[in-house]
């Protein structure tokens, strides 16, 4: 021990405090500097720039941290401690943080009910800028998603199919519908969905030999918007299921009549072709409707004699078909078979190939193998083989799997959960080597679509007071002679009632009973002509019977009502039609509708309005015609009772190309 | 010698050694300063940052919801919401003699713990609270909704014209 | 004002001062010893100590730093537990609170978190020196256990407070850890299903873990410092006998001792060690132990500071029982047994850390002879220092093995690459 120790012991011992006081120093600073201080410190400089700032502005420049707690949610969201501008629009197009929220979204969305992280992930704990996940950042297992992908989000609550202001989910979760992702995949949210692919009972008497390997081996190559995928077949494979398809024979095309198709007339097919607005469903050369398949080749595929049974009763050969029976003789029926096969093929297929006959039975138990092991009977009825059921995985909580258990293979790709899921959806087979699920040949946008459609789906359940369930249609399924009716013409295949049936239409049939007149109706149903010109999709001429179209009238007048249409007072003076006359002046109507022999036509002609429309439904689409049609282009012009009671009364009194008739007739029906 | 004997009293205050006080000194000062921020420092960690309870500025809907002359209790948030003449205003329900719920009576309020009744400014008529209820301020958010502070009591002049 | 009632005041301070502090700031000798002796918290020293006592280089203070990290842990563990619920999902987002909302959370919970780090490295280092400088030979065996209990209790305490933070890496280091522990021949199970309270790692696991961290394993900490340094405290500390050089230098400063030591009779040592001992090698421990105490204390305060402010204690997600990281690994002191079980399960997880523990507790009743104690590596003990040295050298290894080489699937990892 030296002398000079205790000078160094004090040495050390002010080295030791001087130092302590510097590190504790440094503590203090490490604490004042912290991000959001110094971003409310900024706030607090450029609010006064502002004009008019708000209340809540104003508290929240005392300082100190914001925190939004949805006990409910089990979230604590601080984003407010930084972004405090962002509940107060005086704060619109202030700079970062403190602009204030875009569009209506708080509005809709109060910030004490739904916090921000909800629909923007990220760390709503942090009060800094990197761990607030702004970025990805580790250990964050779901940092902010860009604007791009956010509607993943809205899907979380959203659970109805549109959910609405989120156009790319909509889109994405239209594409799983259309493509009937959930006949194989489990996926809360479209339980209750059907998709149902053609039955395959007579498939051997439905298509010709020679199309349908080039069919299993790729769909797309026949039928452009084909839904079916393509399941990368072998062509052993294709060789067997290709036996085992076409030895399925169960219902006999002709049932033992025979066609003299010698004498076949293709000109009157082809102008049946037109009456039967065939391109309403179907599409000819990449121009028609959408709902049946592409006709462009069905020379190619179908055999006539099949093709002619399926026209005459489509519900006997293909009991699930969307396809309406129209009433029409053999002959007619004869030659609209002759015209689709010879117009619509790729070149000369030959003559009718005969009837399947052989019969390998190795092949065919091999085929079906085939048939089983891919899930084929997800989609397609076949006699009495059981429904696989889903064979693909459950996509149930899909949007929160960890990017840790997903299996990437060894390619050098983005590792996130939606990433995996595009490319899954793209390419199935992209990441593992084999993979059961065929490739659909999605666009990358519809891809990109899909995944975020799916990334809503969570694993974890939101309290009830915060899902935003698809409300089930009740089925519409009337009995009598007007169900068989409906049945017959499918007519849920194109309308709708009470949200149940086909959206081709946009006339539902909830209260076509108060909107039309009864001898309108079924004089329509006989021959539906074209009462909107620039409409592409018409009612089809069915070549219905008098008394089947008085029936459907019957049934819809004294059904399909709407009480609050069928209350109106129709007993109009003159003077009202007066009134309305000038009024339709007025307000132009005459740019958009066809009266007589002028006018647009964008709307409706109005020639026969009043024989057509009762005077109920007209008040009240005029006072508000978004509330009947979303997004129709009628304008809503706000017009005072008295004005639309006129309009009413001038419009009712239209009858027989355009002439007004009397007031009194016009209140009658 | 003398330096020897230093090795065993250096920080008595009659050491002669001015250098080695000034030394000790500094320590000293960098020490004690060091404990008294960590005293501070001891006292602001406890108190807390962020609360989990129900916020003290909530919005109790919009002027619609209280209609001219109407009376509304809002149970959860202890409040009574007026719309008089004059405009909208708001008094707290809590009794402050103990903090029972007082009952809207007549004119004004009464407390049935222990008797104690108010005006209809919620001023003491009689029994045992010592002070008036409280009043607290209703602003009117971006968004049109009424916003209650508990943070901010006013006078029974308060009134917010809706 | 009248000088009476000043000088009054003053005289009324003063005496309330006495009755707090009966010696005031000491002046003379006298003073000094008493200071030590009437103190209730002095009083763990005695009234002078051996000037080897304070040669940092004979103990580098281990003993004292341990100490020393026991408060800063116990008192930045109080200070934690005012913010800390212990049920699981909270218990994660009170680890957020702390780190993003609570003034001076994040240096808190990081300066619990290192000293409890360090503290088992210290504990451990500690270990080492008693042994090298042979320490644990009679009289101080028994304290050598006391000693090998703290050191299981240090890493039972960091160990149960591993878990506490309730991320990934706390629940499946414990999940590993526990998984060692259920090697134990016959009661392993009972034993893991005891501590877990349950078959798996749960709220009920955690809240033993809570319970277990914050009082059952301090009290008993505490208690067995207070044993082992009222050990020390008697025994004095060792190879005082050893270092008879340097009397002169305080030759003629202290009066020679003139005290007698009646209640020494009643002692059964053989050799009181007060006795023993040359009174002109002893100085006072006012001031020359407590200040030398005072700047260790302060140097650990702020390196321990430091570390606080430029290292983030880990906070990875919520802990996940569907998500196992890979690698999963047990605390880092565990990871050298974690090493062994990965090459066989019953030498890591029984039989090397029985015998390990079995001959530490055993030692000082088997290696009695008295020669080479109070030495550093004393040539007398060449053949215990070389085992002791291997065996502490080759779980460092493999400790270090475990937690720096070892990656995904526990395969081979250069920790730079």
């Amino acid at each position: 021990m030296k002398q000079t120790a205790p000078t160094s012991l004090h040495v050390a011992f002010a080295a030791l405090g001087l130092a302590f006081l510097a590190i504790f120093s440094w503590v203090l600073f490490h604490e004042g500097v912290a991000d959001w201080r110094t971003t409310q410190a900024r706030f607090r400089r450029i609010e006064a720039t502002v004009k008019n700032p708000h209340q809540l502005a104003a508290a929240a420049s005392v300082g100190g941290l914001r925190q939004i707690w949805l006990p409910e949610l089990d979230r604590v969201d601080r984003c407010g401690t930084c972004h405090l501008g962002i509940d107060d629009p005086s704060f619109a197009g202030a700079p970062q943080p403190f602009s204030s929220h875009p569009g209506t979204w708080l509005t809709t969305h109060p910030i004490d009910r739904f916090g921000c992280t909800p629909c923007h992930d990220g760390q709503g704990q942090a009060t800094d800028y990197l761990n607030a996940a702004h970025q990805p950042q580790p250990f964050v297992t779901r940092p902010m998603r860009p604007l791009e992908t956010i509607e993943a989000n809205c899907g979380a609550c959203h659970r109805a199919i549109d959910a609405p202001d989120a156009p790319r989910l909509d889109e994405g979760r239209a594409l799983i519908v259309q493509s009937g992702c959930f006949s194989c995949h489990d996926i809360p949210g479209f339980d209750g969905l059907t998709f149902h692919g053609p039955a395959l009972d007579s498939l051997g008497s439905k298509v010709r030999p020679e199309w349908l390997p080039g069919w299993l081996k790729n769909p797309k190559g026949y039928l452009e918007r084909s839904k079916m995928g393509n399941f990368r077949l072998s062509n052993d494979e294709i060789t067997v299921l290709q036996a085992f398809l076409l030895s399925q024979r169960a219902i006999p095309p002709l049932e033992g009549m025979t066609v003299d198709w010698k004498k076949a007339d293709t000109a009157n097919g082809r102008a049946l072709f037109g009456e039967l607005r065939c391109v309403s469903c179907h599409a000819v050369n990449g121009r028609g409707g959408t709902m049946g398949p592409e006709l462009t080749r069905i020379g190619d595929k179908v055999r006539r004699d099949w093709l002619f049974s399926f026209l005459k009763d489509p519900h006997r050969v293909q009991p699930e078909t969307a396809m309406l029976q129209y009433r029409l003789t053999d002959v007619q029926l004869r030659d609209l078979t002759a015209f689709l096969l010879e117009e619509y093929r790729s070149g000369d297929t030959g003559p009718e190939p005969p009837p399947v006959t052989y019969q390998d039975a190795r092949a065919v138990m091999a085929g079906r193998g085939i048939f089983e092991r891919r899930g084929c009977t997800s989609c397609h009825r076949l006699g009495a083989m059981k429904n696989t059921g889903r064979i693909g995985p459950s996509l149930a909580g899909i949007g929160d799997r960890n990017p840790d258990e997903l299996a990437f293979g060894r390619g050098n790709v983005r590792r996130t959960a939606d990433n995996y899921i595009f490319l899954k959806v793209l390419h199935p087979d992209a990441l593992l080597q084999t993979s059961m699920m065929p490739t659909f040949d999605f666009a990358p946008i519809e891809a990109a679509r899909i995944a975020l459609a799916l990334a809503s789906i969570r694993k974890a359940d939101l309290p009830v007071s915060y899902v935003r369930n698809r409300p089930m249609p009740p089925p519409f399924t009337p009995a009598g002679h007007f169900g068989e009716l409906v049945t017959r013409y499918r007519c849920l295949s194109c309308h709708s009632v009470g949200g149940f049936g086909g959206t081709l239409s946009t006339v539902p049939l909830d209260r076509i009973g108060s909107q039309l007149k009864h001898d309108y109706i079924s004089k329509y149903l006989l021959n539906p002509g074209a009462v909107r010109v620039s409409v592409e999709a018409r009612m089809p001429f069915f070549h219905m019977l008098p008394d089947e179209a008085t029936t459907i009238a019957d049934y819809m007048t004294s059904v399909l009502l709407d009480d609050t249409l069928d209350r109106y007072d129709a007993t109009f003076s003159e003077a009202d039609v007066q009134r309305g006359q000038d009024l339709y002046t007025q307000l132009g109507c005459v740019g958009c509708h066809q009266l007589g022999t002028v006018g647009g036509y964008v709307g409706p002609v109005l020639s026969d309005v009043g024989d057509r429309l009762r005077p109920g439904w007209i008040a009240a689409w005029l006072a508000n015609p978004e509330r009947y049609k979303p997004g129709t282009l009628q304008p809503d012009y706000g017009l005072s009772a008295a004005d639309a009671r006129a309009l009413t009364a001038y419009l009712s009194s239209l009858v027989d190309g355009g002439r007004p008739k009397s007031a009194e007739q016009g209140g009658r029906q | 010698m003398t330096e020897k004997r230093d090795g065993a009293g250096d920080e008595r205050p009659e050491s002669p050694d001015l250098q080695r006080r000034t030394i000790f000194t500094l320590g000293c000062v960098g020490l004690g300063a060091a404990t008294l921020g960590f005293g501070g420092a001891t006292v602001r960690y406890l108190v807390p940052n962020v609360l989990y309870e129900p916020s003290r500025r909530f919005p109790i809907g919009n002027a619609s919801d209280f209609p001219a002359g109407s009376t509304t209790f809002l149970p959860e948030r202890r409040l009574f919401v007026f719309n008089g003449p004059d405009g909208l205003f708001c008094i707290s329900s809590i009794c402050t003699h103990l903090g029972c719920n007082v009952r809207h009576a007549g004119a004004g309020f009464e407390c049935p713990c222990h008797g104690s009744r108010y005006d209809e400014n919620g001023r003491v008529i009689s029994g045992p609270a010592p002070k008036a209820l409280a009043w607290y301020a209703i602003t009117l958010s971006p968004r049109d909704q009424l916003i209650v502070d508990l943070d901010h009591v006013v006078g029974p002049e308060f009134r917010l014209r809706a | 004002m009248k000088p009476p009632l000043a000088h009054r005041a003053a005289e009324w301070l003063s005496s309330a001062g006495r009755s707090v502090f009966r010696i005031g700031w000491p002046q003379t000798d006298k003073d000094r010893a008493a200071a030590m002796i009437s103190s209730f918290f002095l009083h763990i020293h005695p009234a002078r100590v051996s000037r080897h006592v304070l040669r940092p280089t004979y103990t580098f203070a281990l003993g004292l730093i341990s100490a020393i990290l026991f408060g800063i842990l116990s008192i930045t563990g109080l200070a934690l537990m005012l913010y800390y619920v212990p049920y699981p999902p909270e218990a994660y987002r009170s680890m957020k609170d702390l780190q993003f909302v609570v003034t001076f959370g994040m240096v808190l919970r990081n300066m619990h978190r290192w000293s409890a780090h360090a503290m088992v490295v210290i504990v451990f280092l500690h270990m080492c020196r008693v042994f090298w400088t042979g320490s644990y030979k009679p009289p101080r065996e028994f304290n050598w256990v006391v000693g090998v209990l703290l050191f299981l209790l240090t890493l039972g305490l960091s160990f149960t407070g591993y878990l506490l933070p309730w991320d990934q890496l706390a629940f499946w280091a414990i999940t590993v850890g526990t998984n060692i522990a259920a090697y134990a021949p016959v009661v392993g199970d009972q034993v893991k299903f005891l501590l877990l309270g349950g078959h798996m790692i749960g709220p009920m696991t955690l809240l033993r873990f809570y319970v277990l961290h914050c009082v059952i394993l301090p009290a008993a900490m505490l208690m067995l410092i207070s044993l082992h340094v009222w050990r020390v405290r008697k025994d004095g500390l060792s190879g005082a006998l050893a270092q008879t050089g340097a009397v002169e230098e305080v030759a003629g400063v202290f009066p020679p001792s003139s005290k007698t030591y009646g209640l020494m009779s009643l002692s059964r040592r053989p050799r009181a060690s007060v006795e023993s001992r040359d009174p002109n090698d002893e100085v006072f421990a006012w001031p020359h132990l407590l200040y030398r105490e005072l700047l260790v204390a302060l140097a650990v305060l702020v390196v321990l500071h430091a570390l606080s402010l430029i290292f983030m204690a880990p906070l990875e997600e919520i802990a996940d029982p569907t998500r196992t990281p890979n690698p999963a690994k047990a605390p880092w002191y565990f990871l050298g047994l974690q090493e062994l079980v990965h090459y066989s399960a019953l030498i890591g997880g029984v039989i090397v850390p029985t015998l390990l523990v079995v001959a530490l507790l055993a030692l000082p009743y088997v290696d009695r002879g008295p020669a080479g104690a109070g030495r550093w590596f004393a040539p007398e003990r060449r053949m215990s220092n070389t085992v002791f040295t291997l065996i502490a050298a080759v779980l460092v290894v493999l400790t270090v093995t475990g937690t720096l080489f070892r990656g995904p699937n526990w395969a081979w990892v250069w920790p730079w690459r």
